[in-house]
């Protein structure tokens, strides 16, 4: 066993020397003369900010680049000793597999079997072998049960598991992951990678992750590789991150409350979606509505703000309805740029309008096209057009979902700067550490009722009824190997 | 009753043929008779061979039923060709019968063409149909695979738009007076849909060709669907109520 990895390890299976490469439609290129190796059996983590060009440098080592894009690459990429570009189409893909970000557009089959399938049809398997091979595949990845499910079904962390499933099944040398986790919850996350550690090392293959959030792998990995856009990446040995660190805020509530809501209940198409729900806003209060996926977090914020139609109960919230920001803000966007779609309601005066453009820093982008915008500032200006329309009461849905920590800091003083002018914000998140630095109060909800409504400090140590709700206590990194 | 499943079992691509064979046939016959009896042949066959839901069959025919009441009368009124012996006068206008033969042929026509489609639609699989035109037909897998992706997508896009209009619907867009108003507004949800469309379509390529995809043609098929012997015997009933029904549309007029 020594000897088999100290013979393994001194070899690379992936190495880039002096690479440069530019897309022709981009003045600069993404990467210049830069240079790094992944050694067999390793796990690697290439490391950086959202933006840096690191799935570039996987779609490289997996041939997607330069084949499928106007890229143009100078220096060497060497597959297992030899150069990427001498390989035939699709001939790299019987060793290296790779898994993608998002779980919903890596599948083209209905079933969990046929899609399996697919991937060894590709690779000109014969029957019994594929038979075999999905078999034994299910097994080791834990899904046999999941065989004949539709995909459509399973949940983003089974589809991930899938993903990886498929991945597998071509008995890979090397596994590339682009973010795994971004869309998944962290309990789901933290369950994924644990299943991944284990499945490593039954299987031994090497694994080599893009991603912008190493907290969420506690101590996974053997080496970090450091991307930057020139020179020689540089190595950390078993890197570990602890959660993010956000600074504190003192509690800005006042006494008045801002929307009280009564026993609300909704029904859609007979199905009882959420009963019986009362809760109470105060202004200036920071609020977080947790719970496990379906169990109708968003139902409810579209109730309050008028969206979906409730069935019993009432609302009182003064003379305004919520405003609301979609997990996608783009989907509030009806203009062509930012500065008409903050002024499109009609509800604000000039004034106003300079006032909220200024402090969500909007100026220097008003004439921009509100999808042509960063995911940050997209919903800023999601926000803009909300306070425009004069809503003292926001009500943001999963606005945490697949960021990066810069992001997630900044989100943390956006939310706290609107509480201390007065506004009243309702925060669905899946994200714990996020919930306990920004939270005055946490309402979990299950199965379309409100389980209880905590202030903040009391809730972590629950760690049950956290589980049950699908959650994860903000602190205590897992540690793996 | 077990032959009550079998064009359900009927290879999709064996299928596909014999439909569009039948339509171009059909497309030769101008008596009103040939169409008629495919019309009720088919049936006969759906009757015997399939358990389609005939309350969805009945939805399906109400607007084709329209339509063809529709060739019938404006065909009888309007048309160019007034030849033949007058059958019916009323207020001035004459009906001949060569006028009143072609309106009830095209009205027929009408009938035995959707009968064909629906007996294909509400029969088949459509992950099957294009897996089989991949097996039995020579599509390129490229194209097969592609339409599976869209295939997939569509329960996606649905739930996207829903997400997209309830958002419209918070800044008061979709909410407009008239209707005409809102089918404008419309274009404002295509754009965000659209663009996310395409941004999942580069995504999903990427993947199935990390995965092998090259689009050459594959040699083993986890799944192969073959034209068995009970596939030849539909094939077979069909073209007989064809001939029969060709026969018999030339004999009755």
């Amino acid at each position: 066993m020594d000897n088999a990895s100290t013979i393994s390890v001194s070899s690379p299976v992936v190495d880039f020397k002096e690479v440069t490469f530019q897309f022709l439609e981009d003045n600069s290129p993404v990467f210049t003369n830069i240079s790094f190796s992944i050694h067999a059996g390793e796990r690697v983590v290439l490391y950086g900010p959202s933006g840096c060009g690191k799935s570039t440098l996987l779609y490289l080592m997996n041939r997607l680049y330069p084949a499928n894009c106007d890229g143009e690459l100078s220096g060497s990429v060497a597959l297992f000793h030899k150069d990427a570009s001498s390989y035939a189409a699709g001939e790299i893909n019987r060793r290296i597999a790779t898994v993608f970000q998002d779980p919903e557009t890596q599948f083209c089959m209905p079933t969990v079997e046929q899609e399996m399938a697919f991937t060894l049809e590709n690779l000109h398997i014969n029957r019994e072998e594929m038979e075999q091979r999905i078999t034994t595949t299910l097994d080791l990845t834990g899904l046999s049960a999941f065989r004949h499910s539709v995909i459509q079904t399973l949940s983003g962390g089974m589809k991930q598991r899938l993903a990886t499933a498929c991945a597998l099944l071509i008995e890979p040398q090397v596994l590339l992951l682009d973010e795994p986790l971004a869309h998944l919850d962290p309990l789901t996350a933290h369950q994924y990678v644990e299943w991944l550690n284990a499945l490593q090392l039954s299987s031994d293959f090497t694994v080599v992750v893009v991603e912008h959030r190493l907290d969420l792998w506690g101590s996974f990995f053997n080496r970090a590789l450091h991307v930057k856009n020139s020179g020689v990446f540089s190595i950390e040995a078993n890197p570990t991150r602890s959660p993010i660190q956000f600074p504190s805020r003192t509690s800005t509530v006042q006494d008045v409350v801002a929307l009280e809501a009564q026993n609300i209940s909704v029904n859609i198409d007979g199905n009882r979606l959420l009963s019986n729900i009362s809760l109470s806003l105060r202004k200036g209060e920071i609020a977080v509505l947790a719970g496990p996926n379906g169990s109708g977090k968003s139902t409810l914020l579209k109730t309050i703000c008028g969206i979906l139609k409730k069935t019993d109960g009432q609302f009182k919230s003064g003379r305004t309805i919520p405003g609301y920001v979609p997990q996608s803000p783009e989907h509030l966007f009806v203009t062509n740029d930012v500065g008409q779609e903050i002024s499109f309601s009609n509800h604000a005066n000039a004034d106003e309008i300079s006032d909220i453009m200024h402090s969500l820093r909007l100026l220097e982008i008003q004439d921009a096209h509100p999808f042509a915008i960063s995911h940050g500032q997209k919903r800023r200006v999601a926000i803009g057009a909300m306070i425009a329309d004069q809503r003292p009461v926001l009500l943001l849905d999963e606005p945490t979902s697949g960021q990066d920590s810069e992001v997630l800091i900044e989100l943390f003083h956006l939310i706290d700067s609107m509480a201390k002018e007065g506004f009243t914000v309702l925060i669905v998140t899946h994200d714990m550490a996020f919930a306990a630095a920004i939270a005055d109060t946490v309402f979990l909800l299950n199965n379309g009722e409100l389980t209880g409504r905590y202030e903040n400090e009391q809730l972590w140590q629950q760690t049950e009824l956290l589980k049950t709700h699908h959650l994860l206590p903000p602190i205590g990194a897992a540690s793996y190997v | 009753m077990s032959s009550r499943t079998w064009l359900h079992d009927m290879n999709p691509a064996l299928k596909f043929i014999l439909v569009i064979v039948s339509m171009l046939t059909l497309a030769w016959f101008f008596n009103p008779w040939t169409p008629f009896l495919v019309f009720v042949g088919v049936i006969l066959i759906q009757l015997s061979f399939s358990r389609i839901n005939w309350k969805v069959w009945s939805l399906f025919m109400i607007p084709i039923g329209f339509s063809a009441l529709g060739y019938l009368w404006t065909t009888v009124l309007f048309a160019a060709d007034t030849s033949g012996n007058v059958i019916w006068v009323w207020r001035g206008i004459e009906v001949t019968d060569q006028q009143w033969h072609t309106a009830l042929s095209l009205a027929f026509r009408v009938f035995a063409f959707s009968s064909l489609s629906l007996l294909f639609a509400l029969t088949t699989n459509p992950v099957k149909f294009v897996m089989s035109l991949m097996q039995q037909l020579r599509l390129s897998p490229k194209l097969a695979y592609g339409v599976m992706v869209g295939y997939q997508f569509l329960p996606v896009v649905k739930e996207e738009f829903i997400q997209i209009r309830h958002a419209h619907r918070l800044r008061g867009i979709g909410q407009e007076k008239y209707a005409w108003q809102r089918l404008l507004s419309m274009r404002r949800i295509l754009i965000p849909l659209l663009a996310s469309a395409v941004r999942r379509a580069e995504r999903s390529a990427f993947a199935m060709e990390a995965r092998g995809l090259t689009g050459e043609r594959r040699s083993i098929y986890y799944e192969p669907l073959h034209i068995g012997g009970r596939d030849w015997l539909l094939a077979i009933i069909l073209i007989f109520v064809l001939i029969a029904s060709s026969v018999a549309g030339f004999l009755l007029s």
